[in-house]
């Protein structure tokens, strides 16, 4: 450990200097000399006696910088001051260098910043390990619950130290902000303190108490200016003015990642902020739980525990279709919300994309710097003559490449920093992500430095100190690790192109998927506009808009510039959808089927441009009372009557059949995308809403003309039959699908510019490896051209060399893209399982690319003056 | 006939820790000057390499130093022991005492 201190005392100054040193010593002898004098001497024989008596004084001061020394950080020290003075030396070659390192490392550093954000942070709160959400599931689908389930919960449960509810049901502020109601308990298990005021408790969440709200850091900036004097302002929340209490500290951005939240309101205002009132009534599902667990409580043992209070309290929530029910007990250290599952996939493709191109940079700066090896052949030659080491100047070569890294990673910093923001505003990953450096961020950006370093730096380096002293010597550039090196690069370049190959295929992929996902066949009109009228499930929404389906249906057949309309429940696009059993007297439901159930108004078929394959669609003579009729989709139809005729058969709507509520199929409709433009198709039964009474939550019209007239004219219609109805978005189905397409979009265009500069890169390599390879064959080619061989000779001699590499790339980045096809195939999007076509035309174009780049060197080969060649040493 | 015995290898340092821990804080002529009056004349000492053997110690933390000024006023470095090289000399004094009753045996026994 001498060293350390050695160290920590140089860096604190501590240490003498050498004329200290010599100061000190010079007082000795002068003591000396005086002690001599004192003994009778004569002051001159006293000072040769006293420096007589004191000799050696050079050897302690050369022991002095001896043992001050700290070998390695001093070579270390020499070697980048060295490294420094090389890169200076040539600028072009370092700016190239350091921007190319500083893209690569940038693009890894923003995808790895918003991947950590998404997969890996843990909430900033304190032991975020203890948190977990208590989910209630119907089949595997976590269902929310009811205020009144939540309370008998949180009173009666024994494993957890606390228990909170929050919804994710937005409060709108007058200024924009938007708050979210939490129980009582949120802040104390979060474990959050306020930065300034207090937060609010279980005292402040009771019926009756004074109504308060905590502000988000961020709001309390972008709206109060981060004035303390925020506190005791009131927020206009519909019926009640809210105190601000206090601030929550800053990067908190509440418990669901990627949905920022701008304040906090306690759950027992909600009768007075929103309409309804939850806190009393069972019917409302709204509320998700998240608690911490008591020391030494498993999630199992509290799973245990919770059911029976589940199933003895189900009844206060609103339980919909009578599956099988269970408690699961979850880890919520990440905190809850979807954003994880959703872009886990894109971002590991994303984050794969871009190292392949950063290999891909390095084995180019590995050539470049191979080129730069072969130059410096005397040099090291002459320092390996004087008696330097291999492995001092290897790690003097490496210091080079780590001092490239290094400037490349500073502007890496920055550019990930920015780039993490931007793609997480182009995926749409959400507010409130915790973009900023982490202490993962920093181990990553090391990793990947000196993980570039190696990959771009060793190999050079080795080759470069492999040389024979002698032959270094005598000639000036050509040695016998000529040969070797030449091999080298020609791996590189393999790699290179093999790598871009499987780039340039995954782009054409992409790009390929997203365009067969915007043009594939839905299976309905792309011109029907939808209205979208949201539901509360509730009890009073679901009758009132029940009553809304024929003033309606009416109101939007009669305008203008409509050629027809029809109105439905559950229907496609529609946030809500029910699922049933379905069965026929052969087959009862199976636990796989997916039937979901959309009831319809006559005209909906023919407005929806959905064909009919056999039979009818549903008419106005579907009333109630008449006999029961549905339409099946062609899933529904295959898989219950095979090839046989469905027409006239019956189905019925439960798990087995019954002949009392059977219904008679009359048609078979064509398969259609229902809620994106991926989803599977599944079974739909289509049944008319007169006899399956039910809340309209969707319109669908056909425009006669000007598609933005006809959806103003619904929009005015639809208040003019209630005024207080809610409309959602009004679009047609291609723009519905366009905002599921956003990870598609993403994927496509990263992978896009990635293939670019694949191919960009491959190029460059190419035409690098090649011209090298002339212009070290100068000579030979001059003898060749003297000896009469002819200019086509020429070029087929470096065209060939061009093909061998190409054969062995093909042949290499082939099977990759082959792989990364197969690999890729869950993400893709109507390909067929062996079509491999686009592999195929990526090869094409990267062989284009790789001829035109071997042209300019084998037209310079071809035109070389055998006289000019011959006289080149 | 000069029977002045040059310092044997590896004892400097224990002087210096032993002169130190029994008088406390000198400067480095004290420490040369009192080593030599111990040794009643039986030991060579170049006090120019009492230096090294300082700054060896200091670094591995065994003694610290200071500037101040000597008798005569000049500015001089004084140096003192710390807790960490009065165990280290203890240490030490307890190998070499072992050592030397090891060849005092061993001496006897053969001659």
């Amino acid at each position: 450990m001498t060293w350390l201190r050695v160290l920590l005392s140089r860096l604190a100054g501590r240490g003498r200097t050498p004329a200290e040193l010599s100061e000190e010593m010079a007082a000795h002898r002068a003591l000396l000399a005086a002690e001599y004098e004192r003994r009778g001497m004569t002051a001159e024989a006293a000072h040769a006696e006293a420096r007589r008596q004191f000799s050696g004084t050079t050897q302690a001061l050369e022991l002095y910088y001896e043992q001050r020394r700290i070998p390695l950080l001093d070579h270390m020290s020499q070697d980048v001051v060295y490294a420094l003075r090389q890169l200076r030396a040539s600028p072009g070659f370092t700016v190239a260098a350091v921007l190319t390192l500083a893209l690569g490392i940038g693009a890894n550093l923003a995808i790895y910043r918003v991947l950590d954000a998404v997969l890996f942070r843990e909430l900033p709160v304190r032991d975020p390990g203890g948190l977990v959400q208590i989910q209630f599931l119907e089949g595997s689908d976590p269902q929310r619950v009811s205020y009144p389930l939540f309370r008998e919960l949180a009173a009666r449960q024994q494993v957890l130290d606390s228990l909170f509810a929050v919804s994710d049901v937005g409060l709108p502020a007058p200024d924009g902000g938007r708050g979210f109601m939490v129980s009582g308990a949120y802040f104390r298990t979060l474990g959050i303190p306020a930065q300034i005021g207090r937060v609010f408790t279980e005292d402040d969440d009771r019926p009756g108490a004074q109504p308060v709200a905590v502000l988000s850091d961020a709001y309390w900036t972008r709206e109060y200016a981060r004035s303390t004097s925020a506190i005791g302002r009131t927020l206009q929340l519909n019926g009640a003015r809210a105190a601000i209490i206090g601030v929550a500290p800053a990067g908190f951005f509440g418990e669901t990642p990627g949905a920022a939240r701008d304040f906090w309101v306690p759950m027992s205002l909600q009768p007075v902020i929103t309409p309804g009132d939850r806190i009393n009534g069972a019917a409302y599902s709204w509320l998700s739980m998240i608690g911490r667990l008591r020391p030494g409580v498993t999630a199992r043992q509290a799973e245990a525990a919770l059911d029976p209070l589940f199933r003895e309290f189900a009844h206060l929530t609103v339980t919909r279709f009578g599956r099988s029910y269970r408690v699961r007990v979850a880890p919520a250290n990440r905190g809850i919300g979807d954003l994880d599952r959703r872009f886990e996939r894109p971002l590991w493709l994303l984050m794969g994309m871009a190292g392949l191109v950063l290999v891909m940079l390095c084995s180019n700066l590995a050539n470049l710097l191979l080129g730069r090896a072969a130059v410096r052949t005397h040099e090291i030659g002459v320092r390996l003559a004087l008696g330097a080491g291999r492995g001092r100047i290897l790690r003097q070569l490496l210091t080079e490449s780590l001092v490239l890294c290094a400037a490349g990673v500073a502007l890496a910093i920055p550019l990930g920093s920015r780039g993490a923001s931007a793609l997480a505003a182009l995926a749409s990953v959400g507010t409130g992500l915790h973009l900023e450096a982490g202490w993962h961020q920093a181990i990553f950006t090391v990793a990947a430095a000196l993980a570039c370093t190696c990959m771009f730096g060793l190999a050079p380096a080795f080759a470069a100190t492999r040389v024979d002293v002698h032959s270094a010597l005598q000639a000036q550039h050509r040695t016998t690790a000529g040969a070797r090196r030449r091999h080298f690069a020609n791996a590189l370049v393999v790699a290179q192109i093999s790598l871009s190959l499987v780039l340039i295929c995954g782009a054409a992929l992409f790009a390929r998927s997203l365009w067969n996902l915007r043009h594939q066949d839905f299976g309905m009109s792309r011109n029907t506009l939808l209205v979208d009228i949201p539901l509360e499930l509730t009890p009073q929404a679901i009758a009132h808009q029940g009553a809304l389906v024929w003033p309606l249906y009416e109101r939007m057949n009669s305008l203008p510039g409509v050629r027809s309309a029809a109105v439905s429940a559950f229907g496609p696009m529609s946030s809500l959808l029910r699922t049933v059993g379905i069965s026929t007297p052969e087959r009862p439901a199976q636990r796989t089927d997916v039937t979901r159930l959309v009831c319809v108004s006559p005209r909906f078929f023919e407005t929806m441009g959905i064909p009919m394959v056999a039979g009818r669609g549903i008419t106005a003579e579907d009333r109630a009372g008449a006999a029961p009729v549905v339409v099946l989709n062609q899933g529904a139809a295959r898989a219950l009557f095979g090839a046989g005729s469905a027409i006239g058969r019956s189905v019925s709507q439960k798990d087995r059949y019954a002949a009392r509520d059977a219904m008679q199929v009359i048609g078979v409709a064509r398969d259609v995308r229902f809620s994106s433009a991926r989803e599977p198709f599944g079974f739909v039964l289509y049944v008319p809403i007169a006899q399956s009474p039910a809340p309209v939550t969707g319109i669908v019209l056909r425009p006669a003309g000007n598609p933005a007239q006809a959806a103003a004219a619904a929009r005015a219609a639809v208040k003019s039959v209630d005024p207080n109805l809610k409309i959602g978005a009004i679009r047609n189905y291609a723009e519905a699908f366009e905002g599921g397409l956003g990870n598609d979009k993403l994927l496509a265009a990263i992978a896009g510019t990635f293939g670019l500069i694949a191919l960009a890169l491959s190029y460059i390599g190419v035409y690098g490896v090649l011209s090298y390879a002339v212009e070290r064959r100068t000579h030979e080619i001059g003898i060749r051209i003297a000896l009469g061989a002819g200019r086509a000779g020429i070029y087929r001699m470096v065209l060939g060399e061009a093909s061998l590499l190409m054969a062995a790339s093909l042949l290499v980045g082939g099977t990759g893209s082959v792989a990364a096809t197969r690999a890729l195939r869950s993400t893709l999007f109507g390909f067929a399982a062996a079509d491999y076509t686009l592999p195929l035309l990526a090869a094409v174009l990267l062989g284009f690319a790789a001829f035109a780049a071997s042209y300019l060197p084998a037209r310079r080969a071809s035109r070389l003056d055998p006289v000019d060649a011959l006289r080149q040493d | 006939m000069d029977n002045r015995s040059e310092v044997p290898y590896g004892t400097l340092d224990l002087m210096v820790l032993k002169t130190l821990d029994t008088l406390g804080t000198l400067h480095g002529y004290g420490i040369a000057r009192r080593i030599e009056q111990v040794a009643e004349g039986a030991l060579e000492l170049n006090q120019g390499t009492i230096y090294p053997a300082l700054l060896r110690l200091e670094q591995k933390g065994w003694i610290t130093s200071h500037w101040g000024a000597s008798d005569n006023n000049r500015r001089a470095r004084f140096y003192t022991i710390t807790r960490a090289g009065r165990k280290q000399f203890a240490e030490e004094a307890e190998n070499w005492s072992r050592t030397v009753a090891m060849m005092a045996r061993m001496l006897e026994g053969e001659s």
